[in-house]
């Protein structure tokens, strides 16, 4: 299948050569989109000479918008699965076999990767492993499906999930919109474990603000989604 | 016999509705978003003329006090004008993003495409 690695990028100049440096290591022959949601710190000059493909969004549109961005893209190029990794390192490019794999054998619209499915050596704050399970808890409720990271940002989406989320990819830090919307157009979505780093260099864009908006965000998506009307028709059997 | 209340009630709600007509013929104001004012100036001149119809409303539903409902029509007034135009704003928020996201695209196509271009053009050369 024709794959592509899309990576929103928001000030990311300290990160972004390492994360690019890194895939191309495993896979060499693997197509980079870098979607530079109009950073600040020079890392849309960085873009030319990385060797990869990139959109330069001229105003911030949030990491959702950035992503949809990206999708839209990779499906008019006739790309048929798009992996998606944050900009800062966080996520380990040798685990991206683990996201392909459900999706090539036809298991999976997508996949997750989930730092907290099996134990791993990742660590956060108490408030934000509370936050986490608490979404995990109501998010796994309404999809009727385990969910233990809600808030990974490490997906690989499958032919079907890029066409509907170049145009319906939520936005903001959307992650657990996501897995609602997924959810509600019977798009499976399949979690598997991965391990994650601490990010690599500067400050990641989701502050305390940011965060609690969010949240309330999520908390309002929660109550909504499940009641939209679907984009996807169900899949006959 | 108009006391000075309502003559002044009756000017302020005219020049309203005036001033929205203007707008509108001076094209500061689109036609779609001026239905809201208009209506609230219509609103508020009829209830000017008409005195008694606040009092007689104002009866009907119990309330004691003829001015508090004005203030409460007022307060219904604001609310829908804001959420009408939060939903124009968030509508607008939606196609700038998307204009935003199609440069980059239509840009990103254009470098593939000269890319595409140079590179043929070197395998002729």
């Amino acid at each position: 299948m024709k794959t592509i690695a899309v990576i929103p990028a928001r000030n990311e100049a300290a990160n972004l050569r390492m994360v690019v440096d890194g895939i191309r290591e495993l896979y060499p022959s693997l197509d980079i989109l870098v979607v530079d949601d109009a950073s600040t710190d020079g890392t849309s000059d960085l873009l030319p000479d990385l060797g990869v493909r990139w959109l330069s969004l001229a105003q911030r549109i949030g990491v959702g918008g950035a992503i949809r961005a990206g999708l839209r893209y990779a499906r008019g190029l006739g790309f048929e699965v798009a992996l998606r990794l944050d900009g800062d390192g966080q996520h380990l490019p040798e685990h991206l076999d683990r996201l392909l794999r459900p999706i090539e054998s036809g298991d999976a619209d997508a996949v997750v990767g989930s730092r907290f499915k099996t134990p791993s050596g990742y660590h956060a704050p108490l408030g934000r492993r509370i936050v986490h399970r608490a979404l995990a808890v109501c998010l796994s409720q309404l999809t009727q499906q385990p969910v233990t990271d809600p808030t990974s940002g490490f997906w690989a989406f499958g032919p079907r999930s890029l066409q509907v989320l170049g145009d319906h990819y939520p936005k903001g830090y959307s992650e657990p919109e996501l897995l609602l919307f997924m959810c509600r157009n019977n798009l499976t979505v399949v979690e598997v474990p991965v391990e994650m780093r601490q990010r690599h260099a500067g400050r990641s864009s989701l502050t305390l603000l940011r965060a609690s908006l969010a949240l309330a965000r999520t908390a309002l998506a929660m109550i909504v989604v499940p009641l939209r009307t679907t984009v996807v028709r169900k899949r006959h059997a | 016999m108009l006391d000075p209340v309502q003559i002044l009630a009756i000017v302020v709600s005219a020049l309203l509705l005036l001033l929205v007509l203007e707008l509108v013929r001076r094209r500061l104001l689109g036609e779609e978003y001026a239905m809201v004012w208009i209506l609230g100036a219509v609103g508020l001149l009829a209830l000017s003329v008409w005195r008694g119809a606040l009092d007689t409303v104002a009866r009907w539903l119990g309330v004691l006090y003829g001015p508090a409902l004005l203030l409460l029509l007022l307060g219904f007034f604001v609310f829908i004008a804001l959420l009408f135009f939060s939903v124009v704003v968030s509508r607008q928020r939606v196609q700038i993003d998307r204009l935003i996201e199609d440069i980059a695209i239509l840009e990103a196509r254009l470098r593939d495409h000269g890319e595409d271009e140079h590179g043929s053009r070197s395998v002729t050369e």
